[in-house]
């Protein structure tokens, strides 16, 4: 919704109440941590706050781009799981070197969002019932491929791109601020964008105007799968080996995310900034937990608290602006 | 809710304990109801007496279907007063209206589809033991009993899902008959059923009406409502045309006339010219043809031609198939016979994208909410959709100032009110939504557009505005197959006029643009011929039923 509305916005509107809004708490949050901890501001801090945002941002793209289309992926950590251990086989196994098999990896991932799409589209089933097959279904091959062991052998260059950093920013982190530039474009100027949004938006009256909605639904699923690869890959060289556990706590945040960036639910729209600030939102919220030396299982709680929050400001928002639309619908 | 009447209704060994008569079962005084730029309901009065089976009739979008979601607690009335056996009522939903003795049928199927009959016509008021514990022994007893008075023999354990479309039309009545209500109102009962079945269904009402019951009985059938009705009211474009008047000595001829009433004083278009602007040569070949057409909606042998620059209206009642023919038209459903021509070429329309793509063929859709526009989306956005593949550049993407500079023309010549191109279509007001929806077909750059009821629920003077708009198109060329159940509208705009009646063509109409000739010509299309010798007359239309299909 956002993300077709910014379209020829008249300046100085752009900065919407929910960007404000989500900005405005990460800064607060940023001014209440340094007070509190001094330990906050250290340049290792900030890396590990980035390096954490630049996967877990990822991660809730994935899952926003089949949100856009009114549907869910509870695929999106099975992928990522199924990526990461192939990938590592590759590298490891048959000593692939880095780029193929990074390439091969993001391939397998789109190819796994395709199947999802495609089964979707095809057979008319409910989405959430099909990813939530398939996620069994490609969790189920990370773990047989390799009995659940990880792979470690992994290239030297390619690890220590994972762990580089340039002063406080991770190296992945320029991978995912590509990404974010790309979705934003994607979804404002790319034909194949516009049209996810619009199906997502209202799929009959998309279907009448001539777009190939099966195809966009498949597109959106691929493009999910794709984005949970990236998110495996980067990960995987941040820890340096290929872990059969990845994704496996996916799930939650791949919601939570962009839930609290203010995408609808029943889908057209994709707001991609306020999903960044989002992830920004929730970081933060976990690394003051850790730096206070809370217990961590009190981020669950307030993850959930966070969401609940979110959706009812939301909520509120609508109400308030179909009721300010009304007056405007009988004036104009 | 279980009161003294209860066992009354409905129960033919019961006794007959007929109210005083002269106390009346429903009274609706002054009801106004306005929605969004339309006065739905302009001082309706109605009054229904226990014993006695009052008609309502009226045209497309009279108000008919308004008044009834009045009663039985859909709507609120903006102005005007309801009673129920004297004492003033205000529903806020339609639970109040059971509540107080309505039993209603709708025009649409309110059943749950996966629940079984016996659940479905017990569904407002299931037999419980113990208070909160649903009897089901008792739930399918009651059920078969009302399932045998209409004569309905199917096992009241099958899911409604299974069963068609006349049997889950009985269920819906045998659900209203089980309430037991004083007051029964039906809307288009018969619409879906045999005339076999509603000859059993108008026997069971009789039956009710002589037990004391206070019916109310829509429809479109006039022969039906002659049988079976005592009294009448008649609504006009939202106001009454005839008030509690006595069936006996009414004629169909009289009824008709109420029912269409005299051309409304509006602005008149005047013919189209002939010179300047391409008028339709019939001599030519069609840009659209269809030869003998059927589709899975239940469309048999339809013949139509669409010349270059012509507006050719399709006029019929709702659900006699305009839309469902529009649809096949664009691909959105199965052709299962006949063929289609495009400048005298056979085609073959895969999809509406196919439609617009290959065909330049579009459907302005007469749901613009549900079909027509993304709300959430802006003015430009909707627009847009239908190009986007012509505007990207080569490298896929499509520029901003391109994509504006393709919509700002058509919101500029349909004076789209809209305070920016990136305003959410949603926000706009109906008449201006009308325009986007339209806007989008007009960008895509169409020769053959099937404009379906645009201007429903929209101000006069944008519907002055589209109308002008219509023509002017045609003028430039298009072909349009206008859908309008707006009679003077259709009158206004059409060069000809084919009348559809249950999924079949039952006549064209050239159009001479005189509203009482028209209007006359084309109700006697739909109701089979007037003023003959009524009986036979009557004969006619009920074979023409028995083929309806479901």
């Amino acid at each position: 919704m956002r993300a077709a509305t910014t379209v020829n916005r008249p300046r100085g509107r752009g900065f919407g109440p929910e960007w404000s809004w989500l900005a405005g708490i990460v800064v607060l949050e940023c001014a209440v941590l340094a007070l509190l901890e001094p330990s906050f501001l250290t340049q290792f801090n900030l890396y590990v706050v980035l390096r954490g945002v630049a996967v877990t941002l990822l991660v809730a793209f994935a899952q926003l781009v089949v949100l856009a289309i009114g549907q869910l992926n509870l695929s999106v950590g099975a992928i990522g799981g199924l990526v990461a251990v192939c990938t590592g086989g590759l590298m490891e196994v048959w000593g692939m070197p880095t780029l193929p098999a990074v390439v091969l990896g993001l391939l397998l991932g789109t190819a796994a969002g395709f199947i999802n799409g495609a089964l979707t589209a095809r057979t008319g089933i409910n989405g959430f019932v099909i990813t939530l097959a398939t996620a069994s279904a490609f969790t189920g091959i990370t773990i047989g491929l390799n009995n659940a062991e990880p792979f470690y052998d992994l290239p030297a260059r390619y690890v220590a791109f994972g762990q580089a950093q340039l002063g406080p920013i991770p190296a992945i982190g320029f991978v995912t601020l590509l990404v974010v530039l790309g979705l934003a474009f994607f979804f404002g100027r790319v034909v194949m964008g516009r049209q996810i949004l619009a199906v997502g938006g209202n799929a009959r009256a998309a279907a009448l105007s001539g777009i190939p909605v099966d195809r966009v639904v498949i597109a959106a699923h691929a493009l999910s799968g794709f984005l949970a690869a990236v998110a495996a890959i980067l990960l995987m060289a941040r820890l340096g080996s290929a872990q059969p556990s990845i994704g496996s706590d996916w799930l939650l945040p791949s919601f939570a995310i962009p839930i609290v960036g203010g995408v609808a639910l029943a889908g057209g729209g994709a707001p991609v900034l306020t999903t960044v600030l989002a992830a920004f939102l929730i970081a933060l919220i976990d690394n003051g937990l850790v730096l206070t030396k809370a217990d961590p299982y009190w981020i669950q709680f307030l993850l959930g608290a966070i969401i609940l929050g979110a959706v009812g400001l939301n909520r509120l928002r609508t109400v308030a602006e179909s009721r300010d639309a009304r007056r405007l619908g009988v004036a104009g | 809710m279980s009161g003294p009447g209860d066992e009354r209704l409905g129960d033919p060994g019961g006794e007959a304990a007929v109210l005083g008569s002269d106390r009346l079962a429903l009274e609706l005084r002054g009801i106004r109801k306005s929605f969004p730029g339309v006065r739905a309901l302009d001082g309706v009065d109605l009054l229904l007496r226990p014993g006695e089976i009052q008609a309502l009739v009226g045209e497309n979008g009279a108000g008919k279907s308004t008044l009834l979601k009045i009663v039985t607690g859909v709507y609120q009335p903006d102005e005007g007063t309801v009673r129920v056996e004297g004492a003033p009522v205000a529903f806020a939903s339609p639970r109040d209206a059971i509540q107080a003795g309505i039993a209603a049928v709708h025009q649409e199927r309110n059943l749950v589809p996966r629940f079984s009959v016996a659940e479905n016509v017990t569904l407002e008021r299931p037999p419980l033991v113990g208070g909160h514990l649903i009897d089901r022994g008792a739930m399918v007893r009651e059920a078969r009993r009302w399932l045998d008075l209409l004569g309905l023999a199917v096992d009241p354990e099958m899911p409604v899902a299974r069963l068609s479309m006349a049997q889950a039309q009985l269920v819906e009545i045998a659900k209203a008959l089980s309430l037991r209500g004083r007051i029964l109102l039906l809307d288009e009962p018969t619409a879906s059923i045999t005339p076999h079945e509603a000859a059993i269904l108008f026997g069971v009402l009789r039956r009710l009406r002589d037990d004391g019951a206070a019916i109310l009985f829509v429809s479109h059938k006039l022969e039906e409502v002659f049988e079976l009705c005592d009294r009448v009211t008649v609504l006009r474009d939202g106001r009454l045309a005839a008030f509690d008047a006595d069936l006996r000595q009414m004629d169909r001829n009289t009824l008709v006339t109420l029912m269409i009433g005299r051309a409304e004083h509006e602005v008149d278009l005047g013919a189209r010219a002939a010179g300047g602007a391409a008028v339709a040569d019939p001599g030519s070949t069609p840009v659209l043809e269809l030869r003998g057409l059927a589709t899975v909606a239940g469309a048999r042998d339809i013949d139509l031609a669409l010349h270059a620059g012509e507006v050719l209206g399709l006029y019929g009642l709702v659900g006699a198939g305009r839309s469902e023919l529009a649809r096949a038209v664009i691909g959105d459903l199965a052709i299962t016979g006949g063929e289609m021509r495009l400048d005298g070429t056979p085609i073959r329309v895969r999809d509406a994208r196919q439609a617009l793509e290959r065909y330049r063929i579009g459907y302005v859709s007469e749901n613009r909410q549900s079909e027509g526009l993304i709300l959430s989306h802006s003015v430009q956005a909707n627009i847009a959709v239908t190009v986007w593949d012509r505007l990207r550049n080569r490298l896929g993407w499509i520029a901003g100032a391109r994509e504006q500079a393709a919509v700002t023309p058509f919101v500029q010549r349909l004076q789209v009110k809209t305070p920016s191109l990136a305003q959410p279509v949603g926000n706009l007001s109906g008449g201006n939504q009308q325009k986007v929806s339209l806007a989008k077909w007009l960008a895509a750059n169409t020769r053959v557009l099937i404009v379906d009821e645009p201007t429903v629920g929209i101000d006069v003077k944008t519907k002055h505005e589209l109308h002008e708009l219509i023509w002017e198109l045609a003028g430039h060329g298009l072909s349009i197959l206008l859908i309008s159940s707006d009679m003077p509208e259709m009158i206004r705009l059409a060069d000809r006029i084919v009348v559809m009646k249950e999924h079949r063509i039952v006549g064209e109409i050239a159009n001479s643009r005189r509203y009482d000739e028209m209007s006359e010509a084309i109700m006697r299309r739909i109701h089979g011929e007037v003023g003959v010798v009524p009986g036979r007359a009557a004969d006619g239309v009920m074979r023409d039923g028995a083929v309806s299909v479901g």
